[in-house]
């Protein structure tokens, strides 16, 4: 599906910052679930200086920095991404290792075979491990259950037992917080996922993006009413031996793949839980892709907009 | 174990002598290293009082016995006086510890012992060649994990103690520092272990503190005992720092003329006196975060001629706080943009950003495996045993072994990841292991076991009463880089070090924890090089240039120093004045009373509302108290609130403010400016609270404790007029002065003519006694009774009153004088505002032309109006200069918040 995306994030600062100096991830990466056809930055005022790289993570990051005088800050990125249709029969998740062995598998000793995705084992800022969070996994987590299965599972069951709010949380509230009311937004939602999956001794990791919503028929879309989203990543070796076996030869499997899972919607697919899904930015969590941070000399309070807009090219091929 | 070839051999001390000290002596614990008589007690619990006695009765130690042998019998009975000395010169120094590192907390002296830890020539070989391969080896191991991390593909570092560990920087992933190299500096803590051998303990990497508490024990402990020093050639230390500072100069891209910059978390920070003090040392300029700005991927310092460029920054701030664009976005102590230009290849970080990981104690366990490795070679230095828990095979063999192990957190330091103070398993009771066990097993990764050992322990002395006193002793030692490459001469160890003496009933020796320090002797068999840092610094005009240069910050301080200065006397010569009114026997003027009751109401020594000394012209009602119950309350209050900061700025408040912004300036103060600043705030407040302390503060104590403060005061700007370079920063320190002193007298004497001071002088009905009155006090105010009654005698003109305070050229207090001296220091100053050379001095009114007929002229109803206008053009002149400044100078120095979307 090729999709046209628009993110505008927009300061308003009183009084006028005199300086500031930002950071974005808000240029979308190229995967086997998606090419990125074209992405651009458009900021007011313009920047002194911008510069893109490749991060540790493989996400585009942009530093700006402004040191003029300004009131409002705009930022807008642009881009149209082609995603893949990524075929998975479900049924193929019965065939994953037991959870159990994946968890060996990342458990080090000394000679044992690396994977890369053993990072996102350990705790990150937004993730710290709790009995909380295992608390709740266990229910999922019932023993020999393949990896995949269980995870599903665990998504499921947070999709229905937990109430969308918007507004009940913001970037601060700790996903444990959320975890106990049972109710909170997207980033929650991952977060929480991600906490219950590492506390499992699994590998997870914060996928920010974006999804189109579905316009209800004979409606017009409306622009700039769509949100960034946010889902996890569960990673998943190659078919493993058994844990004993494993330990015993050293086999290990250094391959793997990584299944994303969006517990907001009860979807999931291998690398995209669907071609309506824009893969933005992947981090240990969401302090590793916040969209924008900054730091700005000035400006005591400020307010912040943030407005996005997927829709299908074709859509708009149609429309005019 | 120690064969007697180290130079010191030679000597044998008088039997007597030896006597003495073995006399007073006791042995180290049993168990430990003992250092003075060179050999561990027997570690046997039930080790007899015999054996103790036998190991007393053992010979001093080769090194000890020389020590001992050149202090001399004479020298011994001396040690009281010595310790007492050393004591009153760590004072005098200002050399201090914050205990707790927050505004206000408290700031204890340096503890410092006065025996040093000696160090064979043998033992400090093993040693350095141990610490060099280490720090060689710790390099390489980050070089790896920033860049191919082939150490974790082939699982020689669990990925958990560098992608798990939050000191692993992601964003230095990949980076290779410009000059090629992470590390400029290690420390390494090392106990001697009961065998006699050294062993690691910790290693530090991120701002390892000691470099500069270890050189003023150096000078002040080599003082005590110069002879033995010599005799026992004790290895120099400044070759080796100088050597340090030319190799981080040689990464960077300017070289040899790098500017080098030491960032401080600032004077809140528990070593903030080490920094200022290195700094110095160095040569270095001392920044605080805000001091400087990244601009295109560059670095820069604000200074008041502008930005200048930074190539080198020493830092002693934690990597966390060190960018908050893309680490902690809560850090005020860092700068924006700065993991750009250290990207970019800008700017040499020592040590670059990301080293915390290898401060973890659970590396210490790998080390072994990775240096045949990494160097093919074994380690010279041995580290305690340590085995990360995270390693189920580790796990299981040391957990049952609990109670001979030091329990560590593999994350020090991490809230998010589990920190916890480290704790000896032999101090636990049966239940309480119990309970580690459960923690350890639940998360086996956050725990590090580390085999216990007991330090050895080395002759202390308090008192000639406790005699030498044998303490546990770790001895922190640095590798410095020599220059760049990974060859054998990469690093040089400082030959010393810091030893940390354990407090006595401490396991763990701690500066924190009330321990305290001791010089490190480094005995050599080689010549002693006595170089300097200073010798190879030749007239370069870099240099120079450099030293000069003065931050935005230090000059707003400077600029607040010398008006906190300037205040603070006016405000002593103030209160005294009234408390001499209140109990002097000249009558005082209604106009005087008036005056003083005002000006100090208007400046804040008395909260508002405090009924007046003397009864107001309309204010006859019966019901009033009597004016000598006025003058009571008054005199009361003014004396009740002298060093109170309620309400009220206090003489005291304006002290703390002046030692505060002084706090700020440590690198440019001299100690003697420093402690005189110290000892007036203390001594002020001390005389004040002893005051209190009974029933009521006499007048006469308060007197007393004023002309304490006065004759500080009068030290401290001794101190600034004559012992401080005549920088753009002691321009703005004059500038600070004069502005405040224009504005308070000009606005004081205005004050005088409002209540009517002059008209009563111009006024022959009034009696002598009261004009009198009034008279000296202005005068007095202005510190300018002696110069008027030399030139005036006894006159009570307005005339030559008026011609002393407003319009005198030759007296330092008079506003003509105050006026041009700050109309001169204005136009020095560099890059005036408003692109015009002279737009500042402009600010402040040229009195030369002023007719004193004219402003002695009162009007058809007896108001002094011209000279008014003129008072009320100095006190505005002021206060203009000083918005000026602020806006033109300080400003850049504004708050930086975070945002993020």
């Amino acid at each position: 599906m090729l999709l046209s995306i628009t993110h505008t994030t927009t300061y308003h600062y009183v009084p006028q910052v005199n300086t500031a100096q930002h950071m974005a991830h808000l240029l979308p990466r190229s995967d086997a679930a998606q090419t990125v056809q074209h992405a651009e930055l458009s900021i007011t005022p313009t920047p002194a200086a911008t510069s893109t790289h490749v991060d540790v993570f493989g996400n585009n990051r942009t530093f700006l920095s402004l040191p003029v005088a300004h009131d409002t800050l705009s930022i807008t990125a642009k881009s149209t991404v082609e995603t893949h249709f990524m075929p998975y029969p479900p049924e193929e998740a019965m065939n994953t290792p037991a959870w159990e062995n994946v968890r060996e598998h990342f458990v080090y000793h000394s000679g044992a075979a690396w994977d890369a995705a053993t990072e996102y084992v350990f705790a990150s800022p937004y993730v710290q491990p709790h009995p909380d969070f295992a608390d709740y996994a266990r229910a999922s987590f019932i023993p020999a259950r393949p990896v995949l299965v269980a995870a599903c599972d665990l998504m499921a069951r947070i999709h229905q037992e937990f109430t969308y709010e918007t507004a009940s949380t913001d970037i601060n509230t700790p996903a444990l917080e959320a975890l106990k009311n049972r109710k909170g937004v997207c980033q929650d939602f991952a977060h929480i996922l991600i906490g219950c999956l590492r506390t499992q001794g699994l590998a997870a990791r914060y996928v920010s993006g974006y999804l189109v919503t579905e316009v209800p028929e004979g409606q017009t879309r409306l622009i700039g009413s769509d949100a960034s989203h946010a889902w996890v990543s569960v990673y998943v070796p190659d078919a493993l031996d058994d844990a004993a076996e494993t330990a015993k030869t050293g086999a290990l499997a250094t391959h793997g793949q990584w299944f994303d899972l969006d517990p907001t919607n009860n979807r999931w697919g291998l690398s995209s839980p669907g071609i309506d899904y824009v893969t933005l930015a992947i981090g240990r969590d969401y302090a590793d892709v916040s969209p924008v941070r900054g730091v700005i000399h000035g400006g005591a309070s400020h307010t912040l907009e943030v407005g996005v807009t997927v829709q299908p090219v074709s859509e708009l091929t149609a429309a005019s | 174990m120690q064969k007697p070839t180290s130079p010191s051999s030679g000597s044998v001390a008088s039997p007597r002598l030896v006597d003495v000290v073995k006399g007073l002596a006791h042995a180290a614990d049993s168990g430990h290293f003992d250092e003075l008589h060179g050999k561990c007690v027997a570690t046997n619990a039930a080790a007899s009082k015999a054996t103790v006695q036998a190991a007393q009765a053992q010979a001093l130690s080769a090194p000890w016995r020389t020590f001992f042998d050149q202090l001399g019998t004479t020298g011994l009975d001396d040690l009281d006086r010595r310790t007492q000395t050393l004591a009153r010169q760590v004072r005098d120094n200002g050399i201090t510890y914050n205990v707790y590192a927050s505004q206000g907390g408290p700031q204890r002296p340096w503890a410092l012992d006065l025996f040093p830890l000696i160090l064979t020539p043998e033992s400090w070989q093993q040693i350095e060649v141990g610490v060099k391969q280490r720090a060689r080896l710790l390099e390489r191991v980050m070089a790896d994990v920033y860049g191919p991390q082939q150490l974790i593909r082939e699982a020689m570092i669990p990925p958990a103690l560098v992608q798990g560990q939050p000191g692993y920087l992601r964003a230095m992933h990949g980076v290779t520092p410009v000059g090629g190299t992470h590390l400029h500096i290690a420390a390494f803590d090392l106990a001697r272990s009961p065998d006699g051998q050294w062993a690691v303990v910790s290693q530090r990497t991120q701002a390892p503190s000691g470099l500069g508490y270890l050189l003023e024990n150096r000078l002040l402990i080599s003082r005590q005992f110069p002879q033995a020093f010599e005799a026992m050639r004790i290895q120099r230390l400044a070759a080796t720092y100088r050597v340090w500072v030319e190799s981080l100069k040689a990464h960077s891209t300017e070289g040899p003329n790098a500017h080098v910059a030491l960032l401080t978390p600032g004077p809140y920070n528990e070593t903030y006196f080490e920094h200022a003090y290195l700094a110095r040392y160095l040569g270095l300029t001392l920044v605080e975060g805000h001091d400087l700005t990244v601009r295109d991927e560059r670095v820069y310092l604000r200074t008041l001629r502008g930005l200048e460029p930074v190539h080198v920054l020493l830092k002693r701030l934690d990597d966390e706080f060190l960018d908050p664009l893309e680490l902690r976005s809560d850090s005020t102590l860092g700068i924006p943009g700065l993991l750009q230009a250290v990207r970019a290849g800008h700017v040499v970080v020592a040590n670059a950003p990301g080293s915390a990981f290898l401060e973890s104690p659970a590396l210490l366990g790998f080390l072994p495996g990775l240096s045949e490795k990494l160097l093919g070679e074994e380690l010279r230095l041995p580290a305690l045993d340590t085995w990360w828990c995270g390693e189920r095979a580790a796990l299981a063999s040391v957990l049952p072994q609990l109670e001979h192990m030091a329990i560590k957190p593999t994350y020090p330091g991490s809230l998010t990841h589990g920190t916890f103070e480290a704790t000896l398993g032999r101090t636990l009771s049966q239940a309480q292991r119990d309970e580690w066990v459960g923690r350890i097993t639940r998360q086996p990764d956050r725990h590090t076991l580390q085999a216990y050992t007991p330090l050895s322990q080395m002759p202390t002395w308090k008192n000639a009463s406790e005699g030498i006193v044998q303490r546990s002793v770790m001895l922190r030692v640095f590798a410095l880089r020599n220059g760049a490459g990974d060859g054998a001469d990469a690093w040089r160890v400082l030959p010393g070090g810091l030893a940390r003496i354990a407090a006595p009933d401490a396991q763990i020796a701690s500066m924190q924890r009330g321990g305290s320090s001791a010089d490190v002797w480094v005995q050599t068999t080689d010549d002693v090089d006595r170089s300097s840092l200073l010798t190879k610094y030749n007239a370069s005009t870099g240099f120079k240039h450099r030293e000069r240069m003065v931050t935005s910050r230090a000059a707003e301080n400077l600029y607040w120093l010398g008006r906190y200065t300037e205040r603070s006397e006016n405000m002593v010569r103030l209160v005294h004045l009234c408390i001499e009114a209140l109990n002097g026997e000249d009558p005082a003027s209604r106009s005087l009373w008036a005056w003083l009751q005002l000006l100090t109401q208007r400046q804040g020594l008395v909260p508002a509302g405090v009924p007046s000394a003397h009864a107001t012209g309309d204010d006859k009602s019966t019901s009033t108290p009597s004016m000598g119950v006025r003058r009571r309350v008054f005199e009361r209050t003014l004396i009740a609130c002298l060093d109170q900061d309620d309400h009220t700025t206090s003489v005291g408040y304006n002290l703390r403010a002046l030692h505060q912004a002084a706090s700020s300036l440590r690198e440019r103060l001299s100690p003697e400016h420093w402690n005189a600043i110290v000892h007036c705030v203390d001594q002020f407040s001390a005389d004040c609270a002893l005051s209190g302390s009974q029933r009521e503060f006499t007048a006469l104590q308060a007197l007393q404790a004023l002309d304490g403060a006065s004759s500080a005061l009068a030290a401290i700007t001794g101190a600034q007029t004559d012992r401080m370079t005549r920088d753009d920063g002691w321009q703005l320190l004059s500038i600070g002065r004069h502005v405040e002193r224009l504005g308070f007298l000009s606005s004081a004497l205005d004050l005088a003519v409002e209540v009517g001071a002059f008209e009563s002088l111009a006024d022959d009905a009034h009696s002598a006694d009261e004009n009198s009155s009034h008279f000296a006090a202005l005068l007095s105010l202005f510190d300018s009774t002696i110069t008027f009654q030399a030139q005036y005698q006894q006159s009570r003109e307005l005339a030559p009153l008026i011609e002393l305070l407003v319009l005198d050229n030759d007296n330092p207090r008079s506003l003509a004088w105050v006026a041009r001296t700050l109309r001169g220091r204005l136009s020095k100053l560099a890059d005036t505002p408003m692109g015009e050379p002279d737009a500042l001095a402009r600010l402040v009114p040229d009195l030369k032309h002023t007719d004193l007929a004219q402003l002695c002229t009162p009007n058809e109803v007896g108001h002094h109006l011209q000279l008014r206008a003129c008072l009320t053009q100095c006190t505005q002149a002021a206060w203009q200069v000083s918005d000026a400044i602020t806006a033109h100078y300080f400003s850049h120095t504004d708050h930086a918040d975070s945002v993020g979307a």
